[in-house]
């Protein structure tokens, strides 16, 4: 059960292998704001979008997390930093609120395999990191903590699909506490309490083409391409994301984006939390910069943080 | 001797400057290359002229198995306003994918049209921009998806043939999400790959640097860190025995 100034938190799967940075930075960070993280036991895989075609189950899928957060941690609301766990589990949560058929079918699924006694009641909340530390934190404690300002850093700040849209789901634009869909905020915010300076590039809220990364590369690449040259001719220095699905297209795949893009497309591409890091005084291996393909390292010593 | 002159112009192919021209077949249009009327030359897309499409026997039972599905259980909302299509983000990149069109067809049950877009109905990149800012709450985004389910239910041969790929892909996602309760993205990579027959790329000058530097910081032998959840095997037979239960086309 959780203490004080402890969260439940969803890691999901792809925090816990390729995007490490990500989960450990998360991790950091947070505590330094005075909350703890605490992984969610035995959790399952969201789905990863693949799965809504399966109807009932992928809501399921989702659901059964929310679940093992009331029943293993006490906790009604689940955080997590993946935009794509995030889209899902909110999804379900909008879906069985409004259909009364679809909730049946997931507690008939639940019921099946034993794990609840009565039915699953879908009165908790998934927040998505960035959006939890700007409403329970706040910027002015991103503020206090910065003992290194990241001075002269000039960032894109790229938010992607799933963190504001859809409304439906996420509640941005409905709910006064939650970012705006179309011109989001909340990082830009962060950011610069850190130090850091923004920079406007036009594709903020931009596709990466995420989902069909693997199947079809040729739109994922020309999506990424064009995002990481506007992002680079506006100035920017590193684009920083808030999704190890984003990061996925645009870090991981940068050096074939280049191969076929050029140069222009070259942009290296950093996590908030671990930009964020930084600035609280963490060092750079703390914040496991080097775990990112394309390189940031670099130009972040360079700048002398 | 004016005619003349202007008859050396270019004239456009037919049809070319309608918006969305694929949807028309091209007997269904009707342009004159030459034409002068009173004096005017109207040639080319001066004259274009569109026979009414309108089918008024359509088959509604169609439109009933979708709406059965938790994807498509919107489909009679939409009023076909096309603020899906232009907000689109694939739409741009590849023409023929039109998500309006593609909810129309399945309004109402056009088998004949819907069966020539089995090669782009795959492209949606599930980025929710058509859901945002769709009027009716149609939620277009997961329209695709009922799409596919469409498209895999009543072409088999046209998705065998020409979406082997995608389909073997989501495939391992399945296996894997239902089989592990959890997903292992290096192992999912590796097996995708194989599946496309692109696994001399994981070794090549380009994709091997990230490979090598992940296999040398030990982030692609994921399975050992990630673990598997407690007692999911349970899970999963709950999963497949409601599988087998239900009557709508999200079965298979
Ligand atoms: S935006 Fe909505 S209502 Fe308009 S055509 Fe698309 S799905 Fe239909
Ligand atoms: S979710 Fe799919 S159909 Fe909708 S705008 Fe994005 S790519 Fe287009």
């Amino acid at each position: 059960m959780l203490k004080e100034n402890q969260a439940a938190y969803y890691p999901g799967c792809a925090l816990l292998t390729i995007d490490r940075a990500y989960n450990s930075s998360a991790k950091l960070v947070s505590k330094k704001m005075g909350v703890e993280l605490v992984e969610l036991p035995d959790y399952n895989c969201c789905g990863i979008g693949e799965m809504k075609s399966k109807g009932a189950v992928s809501m399921y899928l989702s659901l059964r997390n929310m679940m093992l957060a009331k029943s293993k941690l006490g906790s009604k609301d689940l955080v997590m930093a993946c935009s794509v766990c995030y889209h899902e589990i909110s999804r379900s949560i909008a879906r069985v609120k409004e259909n009364k058929n679809e909730l049946e079918a997931v507690n008939s699924i639940f019921n099946e395999a034993g794990e609840t006694k009565d039915e699953f009641v879908p009165d908790g909340k998934v927040r998505h990191l960035l959006e939890f530390l700007y409403n329970e934190k706040g910027t002015e404690e991103a503020k206090k903590n910065t003992v290194k300002p990241l001075k002269g850093l000039k960032v894109a700040p790229y938010y992607g699909c799933l963190y504001s849209r859809p409304s439906m789901y996420t509640f941005t634009d409905k709910d006064p506490k939650m970012d705006n869909s179309e011109r989001p905020r909340f990082m830009h915010d962060f950011l610069e309490v850190i130090g850091a300076e923004t920079v406007s590039y036009g594709n903020e809220v931009q596709c990466c083409g995420g989902r069909n990364v693997v199947q079809d590369e040729e739109t994922s690449f020309a999506l990424c391409s064009q995002t990481l040259s506007k992002a680079k001719k506006a100035g920017a220095d590193v684009i920083v994301t808030i999704c190890p699905k984003c990061a996925g297209a645009l870090d991981v795949n940068q050096p074939k984006i280049v191969e076929k893009f050029g140069k222009d497309s070259a942009l290296p591409v950093v996590y908030l939390t671990q930009l964020m890091a930084l600035a609280f005084g963490f060092s750079d291996k703390e914040a496991e910069i080097k775990d990112m393909i394309s390189g940031p390292i670099k130009v972040l010593r360079e700048k002398g943080f | 001797m004016a005619l003349k002159e202007q008859e050396k112009r270019p004239v456009a192919a037919k049809g070319e400057h309608i918006i969305a021209r694929h949807l028309i077949e091209d007997d269904y249009i009707k342009e004159e290359k030459n034409l002068v009327i009173d004096g005017v030359d109207v040639s080319g897309r001066w004259n274009t002229f569109i026979f009414s499409r309108v089918n008024p026997k359509f088959d509604r039972s169609f439109f009933s198995e979708i709406k059965k599905t938790v994807v498509g259980s919107r489909i009679n909302r939409c009023w076909q306003c096309g603020m899906c299509t232009a907000s689109c983000t694939v739409t741009p990149l590849h023409r023929r994918f039109n998500p309006r069109a593609f909810i129309y067809m399945m309004q109402l049950g056009n088998m004949k049209e819907l069966k020539k877009y089995v090669d782009v109905a795959w492209r949606c990149v599930g980025c929710y921009k058509c859901s945002q800012r769709c009027p009716k709450q149609v939620n277009p985004a997961e329209m695709m998806e009922a799409l596919a389910l469409v498209m895999k239910k009543y072409f088999p041969e046209e998705v065998e043939s020409k979406l082997k790929v995608d389909e073997d892909v989501k495939k391992i996602y399945e296996d894997m999400i239902l089989g592990n309760g959890r997903l292992d993205l290096a192992k999912l990579h590796i097996s995708s790959m194989r599946k496309m027959g692109r696994t001399k790329e994981l070794v090549d000058r380009i994709e091997g640097g990230a490979v090598l530097k992940m296999v040398k910081d030990g982030r692609a032998f994921s399975l050992l860190q990630l673990g598997k959840p407690h007692g999911w095997k349970k899970s999963r037979q709950a999963i497949e025995g409601y599988l087998k239960k239900v009557d709508t086309i999200e079965k298979n």
